[in-house]
């Protein structure tokens, strides 16, 4: 993890809405086509990558979202060791992945931020600036998509029913996040 | 604007994509041999036509991959998707 002192407020509460910034969370991108490639992704997560589009996976500790049909995003469900920049499952990956040429594995920890959106009005507060519609997914489960946020390239991961994480490039943060901040509190 | 189906991720609005003009375009087997006007028709002449046109485009804000899709130009009606490598469909 950066040494970094990011200048997201850590947390913001609206009616019915709050905002935080989840840090350090492990994220990865990894890569690849083949079959031997999802097996072998599977034996060193421990967990089936999701191969329908749009949708999620997740097991006790890890969960991977579907980002295109030959790429995903794997994520630790806690916060981890912020003065570390090597990661379990990260080792066992480029071993059974990237080693033997079967895909790519890039840590992205320190590229993402990661913003958990929780409360009634979600889609409400995304609508605001997002072409998407969340008509159905907003009572889809485990849903992901990628999309734009008043022209910033984002991930919306639906983890549980009035929970949203949302992924966005660092350099986009800050003002993503104040546009949220002044979107929410205007709802 | 106007959405578009990507095979990959659904209906999506236009703004996610990109154009990436026209489609079935194949590269010039020998280019030493051409004369620059041939070079020149292959690079830079496109049909633009009024009517239904094959596009690739690419999911840029999305999955990032590229399709096709037959829009008809007049009316930004899209009538066929399909994916990279697969022949055109008959319209």
């Amino acid at each position: 993890m950066l040494n970094y002192n990011s200048p997201l407020v850590k947390e913001n509460s609206y009616s019915e809405l709050s905002m935080k910034v989840i840090n350090p969370i492990m994220k990865l991108i990894i890569r690849g086509k083949k079959r031997e490639f999802l097996s072998g992704v599977g034996k060193a997560i421990n967990m089936i990558l999701p191969t329908e589009s749009c949708t999620s996976s997740t097991s006790n500790d890890t969960t991977a979202l579907w980002l295109s049909p030959d790429e995903w995003m794997i994520l630790s469900n806690n916060v981890i060791d912020k003065n570390t920049n090597s990661y379990e499952q990260e080792n066992h990956l480029i071993n059974n992945i990237s080693k033997i040429n079967l895909g790519a594995v890039v840590d992205v920890t320190d590229q993402y931020v990661l913003i958990n959106i929780e409360g009634k009005k979600i889609f409400d507060l995304l609508s605001t600036g997002c072409p998407f519609n969340f008509n159905d997914f907003r009572n889809k489960k485990g849903g992901v998509i990628q999309s734009l946020m008043a022209k910033i390239d984002i991930i919306v991961h639906h983890k549980e029913i009035n929970n949203v994480n949302l992924l966005v490039r660092r350099s986009f943060s800050e003002h993503l996040y104040s546009f949220l901040s002044d979107a929410a509190s205007r709802i | 604007m106007f959405l578009i189906n990507c095979p990959f991720c659904g209906e999506r609005e236009q703004s996610e994509f990109k154009a990436g003009g026209e489609a079935h375009i194949s590269r010039p087997k020998q280019p030493t041999e051409l004369s620059d006007d041939e070079w020149a028709e292959y690079l830079f002449m496109r049909k633009n036509i009024k009517g239904i046109q094959f596009e690739r485009w690419n999911h840029s804000h999305g999955c990032r991959k590229w399709f096709n899709i037959a829009r008809d130009t007049s009316n930004d009606q899209i009538k066929a998707v399909y994916k990279m490598g697969q022949k055109p469909p008959v319209i």
